[in-house]
């Protein structure tokens, strides 16, 4: 037993029991705002891509493609270090902003392309259908495509926000405090590696088995109303 | 602005050199520590499927950077003598890890993407369940598991950035000393990173896309 208290001494976490809370609290807020950033950009960059407008949709696809070929790191630099500076508010983006911004631009591109997968899945015939008993575009979107897509793209992007939540822990770099920052605030203070990340990576277990729970229940759920 | 760009690029080419090393050596064993994951998943035994299972569901559930750090600073803390890393095999460690739930995926979704009448053929005309793996089943799997390989090697790139934090001297820490040396240029700096970053990834994500046209898709979701 000696040696599992010098291993991981729960007495230090429980010391630090307020800051790994508080970084859980930030995780899971940052996650949600660059969440909703994400979905929002990513619907209207499906939107875009599926457009049959050549401007539209090029963009969309290059925005895509340049977000998937590079790593979420150099995104943070970018727009934190880079791009932060650069006079838009009138004065420069904190790094919460600028985490949570590089955060959304990066999940929005992959889920514009879960979303844009969800919206084509739907059979033409399902259309065809709607438009032969005399349904308007925008009927048919409503009442028809939509509520099939979004009955089908839930589980994926649930779990595409679980990836979200894991790559929130790369803003730490930038200066944010939130579960990663916790325990690198701990190893810091204590020179105690495994105290600080083996309970942060607990909490991100954690996190992800929700996150896995819910998307399964969706699956369920949706599953069967979709087909 | 030139002359900056002339000044740091051959530095940056150095850290291209190291990316590009270390997600080399990291295709190599993820590839085929993940191989071996996957195909002892498709044995359906149970206590191997429990065992692979939390291997693969707590890669998964926790980020990287963890994998990293806990590999690089937290088994030094065990005292065993052969666990005290260099920075670079801790690296290639964490992403090797990292990379094989990924593969074992492709691979598992790859076999049972084989329809079973081939293996069941293979066995009534006499062959083992192994010589059916390695003769029928594996080499039609194999076809299918290419174009999934592209997205995975990027996946590595991509994650080789994360491993500048303990100090190897790749591309994004290529980036950061020259920002020192350069402050006021971070936006050309990062910029150039980052466009090589697209000139590694890029090609590899078009060639998957063309492998998938030749050799066909999967489902790898399940």
């Amino acid at each position: 037993m000696d040696w599992l208290a010098g291993f991981y001494n729960y007495r230090i976490v429980i010391q630090y029991l307020p800051e790994f809370g508080y970084g859980l609290w930030a995780t899971i807020w940052i996650s949600a705002i660059s969440m909703v950033l994400a979905l929002s950009l990513g619907t209207v960059v499906a939107i875009m891509r599926m457009s049959p407008n050549p401007f539209l949709w090029r963009i969309a696809a290059g925005y895509v493609q340049a977000i998937r070929s590079t790593p979420l790191l150099v995104q943070i630099y970018v727009i934190y270090f880079a791009l932060g500076p650069l006079p838009l508010l009138g004065r420069r983006l904190d790094e919460l902003e600028g985490g949570i911004l590089a955060l959304g631009l990066n999940a929005g591109a992959f889920m514009s392309e879960i979303i844009r997968a969800g919206i084509e899945s739907v059979e033409k015939g399902q259309i065809e259908g709607a438009q032969s008993v005399g349904m308007t575009y925008l009927q048919r979107m409503r009442y028809v495509v939509l509520p099939q897509a979004i009955a089908r793209v839930i589980p994926p992007l649930l779990g595409q926000t679980a990836v979200l939540i894991k790559d929130s822990s790369l803003v730490s770099f930038i200066g944010v405090f939130e579960l990663f920052g916790a325990g690198l605030f701990v190893y810091s203070e204590r020179l105690k590696p495994n105290e600080g990340y083996l309970t942060v990576a607990a909490c991100y277990l954690v996190i992800y088995f929700v996150m896995m729970h819910l998307a399964n229940f969706a699956q369920r759920r949706l599953g069967g109303a979709g087909q | 602005m030139i002359d900056v760009i002339w000044a740091t690029l051959p530095f940056l080419f150095v850290g291209l050199w190291m990316t590009f090393k270390i997600s080399i050596v990291t295709i190599f064993f993820g590839s085929i520590l993940g191989a071996a994951i996957g195909l002892l998943r498709t044995m359906n035994v149970l206590a191997v499927n429990l065992i692979l299972g939390a291997y693969i569901h707590t890669l998964r559930g926790t980020p990287f950077l963890i994998h990293l750090y806990i590999v690089y600073f937290i088994l030094p803390t065990t005292g065993i003598s052969w666990l005290q890393l260099e920075a670079f095999p801790a690296a290639v460690i964490a992403l090797s890890m990292y990379t094989s739930t990924y593969v074992a995926e492709i691979v598992r979704a790859a076999i049972q993407a084989v329809p079973r009448g081939q293996s069941e053929a293979a066995r009534s005309v006499g062959m083992t369940a192994l010589q059916a793996m390695w003769y029928v089943v594996l080499p039609q799997a194999a076809k299918l598991m290419i174009p999934p390989m592209g997205g995975i090697y990027v996946i590595i790139i991509k994650g080789t950035s994360i491993v500048s934090v303990i100090g190897i001297a790749e591309l994004v820490r290529a980036g950061e000393h020259a920002t020192q040396r350069h402050p006021r240029e971070l936006m050309l700096i990062y910029g150039m990173v980052a466009l090589m970053y697209f000139a590694y990834c890029y090609p590899v994500l078009r060639l998957a896309r063309w492998a998938e046209g030749k050799f066909g898709t999967m489902d790898t979701t399940g």
